[in-house]
């Protein structure tokens, strides 16, 4: 295969295949939990079970940060954890190339952000990625609680995010493409593994931490 | 309804764990269950795991994430497709009796049902309410903790974990209100008030039920005790035993029933308003309409209606204030008790800046009652003390009296020489010094 029929391949078929079982394995994912039902509730609220439902939406990632003593323990978790999450969302939305690739799919003028703030998204990614992952292979209650789930899908984004750097610096020559499109292949794998992974937390964040809110709100608990 | 206790697991126990866990999995459970992402910071979080790690070692199998894995196994080879898939290929989940003591130390020592980890989880994951499950699916199978399963017992046989009756509970009211020169009506019908003391309380805080009557004989209200709700305690709670939180919540209903109150005041003692206030209305949804204050909820709401009034510092000492998880954390009522306490001390020290930071007493959710817990009840004290060395303070103020009695109990049994106060009592003690 030529490296312009393997792009094209990623880019094509192989893309739209990921997208297409990453869009229902999501939906299967998020409505298989959503469709278990609930209890009704009787008890009378103590406060406002809707409001403090979107609110911890909002700041929950924080909340764990005001603990001081947690946080100089887990500073690593904490820093790396944010800094992955704000490069990786960062790069795969407003990077150039790729908000070039959302504008093509959604038809929606997207603003992609400087180099240098791409640079600083990927870096900051990868560096705090293969913190994480030291951190997690050392530490004996992550070593408890890692299986190899976490390991594949540390693996294949740190592969995604060291393509990716390689590609925009290229100066390799006739293997360009190759290197693109190992990227683009690379991001198609992880696109298609998320349903079937813990990759796919960005789901079950709204609704774990939204009936977090709501117990907060009936109980009026204003933390 | 009798919770057993069993020393042999077989097959049997193991397929009703199974079974309990199985059919406990609802939208929210399995939301919590999906979400982990195996970050740990929950350990970080658990007083239990800090005690020890402060101790010079680390026991990673204390992390509440952890606590909840078996569970997460059932619910995922039943609730998801890749799960029955690895079922039917014969790849299920393999429980064994080890497997199962383990659940028992887990669930039932380790873990108080705080609440503290829900706070630092990033995904907002309630272990609480997953712990829960597993212990009603250890009591499900019979093999609830000896030492909590017979006090669980006692209290419905005899009407309380102390093995209160009726008889002692008349006489013991009789004695505290001779003693503490309080009045303390019982049986009052038309009533306004139904307070409920408990039998901690009844029979190692005696002061504590004189200084409610005391309390509540001040702020003027039209208010009783009850001989058929005389137990506020619920150890079905603790067990996780639907039934015998129903039969408790039952006596506590058709008390309130026959004395046609509109409120419930629970003392202090977190269960007993974690069960009023939020589990009666599911258990009795069409007759449960009382509305239930926690004695310290009731104090404060008095001060702000101008029924009561504490204008005497009765505390000179550095005081701090030690949380109930399930009366402030889980119930909500945590600027209360700061608002009274700032009236009652000179000098109070809040060890924590944000209120739910709070570190558990080591003894919640049963923990104190079990025998074989009580290493693990000590490291947590280790935790605890931490806050107070912090603010520098030994006299510690409290409103749960369980957590009185499982706070001093560490104290003693680690020569700290901490002074833990009910804050009622100080409550009672500012009013008779004012009035004096």
């Amino acid at each position: 295969m030529s490296d312009v029929a393997f792009y094209d391949f990623v880019r094509g078929p192989f893309l739209k295949l990921a997208l297409f079982v990453f869009f229902i394995g999501i939906a299967y994912r998020f409505f298989r939990v959503v469709f278990l039902g609930l209890p009704k509730d009787y008890a009378k609220p103590k406060g406002n079970p809707y409001y403090m439902a979107l609110k911890k939406i909002v700041i929950k990632p924080t909340m764990g940060w005001t603990f001081n003593e947690i946080f100089s323990r887990r500073a690593i978790n904490f820093m790396g954890g944010f800094l992955f999450h704000l490069g990786f969302l960062g790069l795969t939305f407003l990077v150039p190339a790729h908000a070039f690739l959302w504008q093509e799919i959604t038809g929606l003028p997207i603003p992609g952000v400087p180099n240098i703030v791409s640079d600083l998204l990927a870096y900051s990614a990868l560096g705090s990625l293969i913190a994480l992952t030291v951190h997690r292979a050392l530490n004996p209650v992550l070593k408890l609680l890692t299986g190899k789930d976490e390991y594949l899908a540390n693996f294949l984004i740190g592969a995604i995010l060291f393509t990716g750097i390689l590609a925009t610096k290229w100066a390799g020559g006739g293997f360009y493409v190759w290197i693109l499109s190992t990227h683009m292949f690379l991001a198609d794998l992880l696109i298609l593994y998320i349903p079937f992974s813990r990759l796919s937390h960005f789901v079950y964040y709204f609704l774990s931490v939204g009936f977090m809110g709501w117990n907060a709100g009936k109980r009026g608990v204003s933390f | 309804m009798i919770v057993e206790s069993k020393e042999d697991i077989g097959q049997e126990e193991i397929q009703k764990f199974y079974d309990f866990c199985k059919k406990s999995i609802n939208a929210e459970v399995a939301a919590y269950l999906e979400a982990c992402v195996r970050c740990g910071i929950c350990a970080e979080a658990c007083l239990f795991y800090m005690g020890q790690n402060v101790s010079g070692s680390i026991d990673p199998f204390l992390t509440p994430a952890y606590k909840a894995d078996l569970l997460r196994e059932i619910y995922k080879e039943n609730y998801t497709l890749l799960g029955r898939v690895k079922k039917l290929l014969g790849f299920g989940v393999k429980i064994t009796s080890e497997d199962l003591r383990e659940q028992i130390k887990l669930a039932f020592y380790t873990c108080t049902n705080c609440d503290r980890c829900t706070k630092a989880c990033p995904m907002g994951i309630d272990t609480p309410r997953l712990v829960s499950i597993v212990r009603g699916a250890l009591t499900y199978a019979g093999l609830t903790p000896k030492d909590l399963a017979d006090a669980t017992n006692l209290s419905v046989e005899k009407g309380s974990p102390l093995g209160v009756d009726i008889p002692t509970f008349l006489s013991r009211i009789e004695f505290i209100s001779e003693e503490y020169e309080v009045d303390l009506p019982i049986d009052k019908k038309l009533s306004e008030y139904l307070y409920i003391p408990s039998s901690i309380e009844l029979m190692k805080f005696p002061s504590s039920v004189a200084a409610a009557g005391k309390v509540l004989n001040k702020s003027g209200v039209n208010w009783t005790l009850s001989t058929i709700a005389h137990e506020a305690t619920n150890f079905g709670l603790f067990a996780q035993s639907k039934e015998v939180t129903k039969e408790m919540l039952k006596r506590i209903l058709d008390g309130a029933k026959e004395l046609g109150v509109k409120y419930i005041i629970a003392p202090e003692c977190g269960h007993a308003y974690q069960s009023m206030r939020f589990v009666a209305p599911n258990v009795f949804p069409e007759e449960w309409q009382f509305e239930v204050l926690n004695i310290v909820e009731f104090i404060d709401r008095a001060i702000k209606e101008g029924r009561l009034s504490i204008k005497k510092k009765v505390l000179k000492e550095i005081a701090t204030l030690h949380d109930s998880c399930q009366i402030g954390r889980r119930g909500g009522v945590l600027r209360e008790p700061r608002s009274v306490l700032n009236m009652l001390a000179e000098n109070f020290k809040d060890s924590v800046v944000i209120p739910e930071h709070n570190i558990c007493c080591g003894g919640g959710g049963g923990v104190l009652v079990i025998k074989d817990a009580d290493y693990y009840r000590q490291k947590g004290f280790i935790s605890k003390m931490t806050l107070f060395d912090k603010v520098g303070a030994k006299t510690v103020v409290c409103y749960c009296a369980n957590c009185i009695l499982a706070l001093n109990k560490s104290s003693q049994e680690l020569n700290r020489d901490y002074k833990f106060v009910s804050i009622v009592e100080l409550v009672a003690e500012a009013i008779e010094e004012e009035e004096a």
